[in-house]
């Protein structure tokens, strides 16, 4: 059985990270526009040169893999809500501390990979080159990365 | 029992005996400015049980050359693989082996 990963996010973080899987939440549950890049990009063509099985295959995928993302947020959403303080304390602890089973784990990591991707779309990183430092999303964005990195780096461990 | 028959078959004839071969597709894994080195990795790793070497240089392949083939067999199961890579974010697509 993979040990559970514990760690500490600052609350402010925890808060700002809560705000954004809300969104995320929000945008896998609501029917996919077509015309939304980052639809696209969470939901790629399967077959590139092939738009009758490109469509057949987002047809038999939409609901699973919607369905999939939801639960990853709702259990990231869990376990951000969670208070894990100490009985009496009136105010919450600065640092919230996780413990993260596998599930969550990997609903941890897809849904930063999601957030991430959807950001990108929204800022316009098409390729690595592209940094568009000063756009406050770019910081939200380089930041979701890092945390991912961690989150990582203490699986490897 | 059957007779023999008497007609010769005509032998000039190629006969091939052999099934028609397992069309082999493959899952293909495309390069993103996104994805992190480090998740791609992890994702190669974790979901189809490659070693950290497979996976890395599965990786660096993506990275380098734009994508890779990350799984070959039977149509159905690279679908599925590739649906399983959309859900983790990467870019996958299916395609037939031989293209």
């Amino acid at each position: 059985m993979t040990p559970s990963v514990v760690f500490g996010l600052p609350r402010p973080e925890a808060d700002y990270l809560r705000e954004l899987v809300e969104q995320y939440l929000e945008l896998v549950t609501t029917p996919d526009d077509p015309r939304d890049p980052a639809a696209r990009r969470l939901s790629p063509d399967a077959y590139p040169d092939d738009p009758d099985a490109a469509a057949e295959f987002r047809e038999l995928t939409r609901d699973d893999l919607a369905a999939t993302r939801a639960a990853d947020a709702r259990l990231m959403l869990a376990a951000l809500s969670s208070p894990h303080d100490h009985e009496g304390d009136t105010e919450p602890a600065a640092i919230l501390t996780l413990a993260l089973d596998a599930r969550e784990q990997t609903a941890w990591l897809r849904t930063l990979a999601g957030l991430r991707l959807v950001l990108a779309e929204r800022i316009g990183i098409s390729d690595e080159s592209i940094m568009p430092v000063g756009d406050p999303r770019f910081d939200v964005y380089e930041w979701l990365g890092y945390r991912q990195e961690m989150l990582l780096q203490s699986l490897d461990a | 029992m059957g007779m023999m028959s008497t007609a010769l078959p005509d032998l000039d004839r190629e006969t091939d005996l052999r099934a028609a071969p397992d069309e082999p597709w493959q899952t293909v894994v495309w390069n993103d400015p996104v994805n992190l080195m480090s998740y791609v990795v992890h994702v190669f790793r974790t979901y189809f049980g490659y070693s950290r070497d497979r996976a890395t240089q599965l990786m660096l392949a993506v990275h380098h050359d734009g994508h890779a083939i990350v799984a070959e067999g039977p149509r159905e199961a690279m679908e599925a693989h590739t649906r399983a890579m959309h859900e983790f974010g990467l870019w996958a697509t299916v395609r037939r082996g031989n293209e």
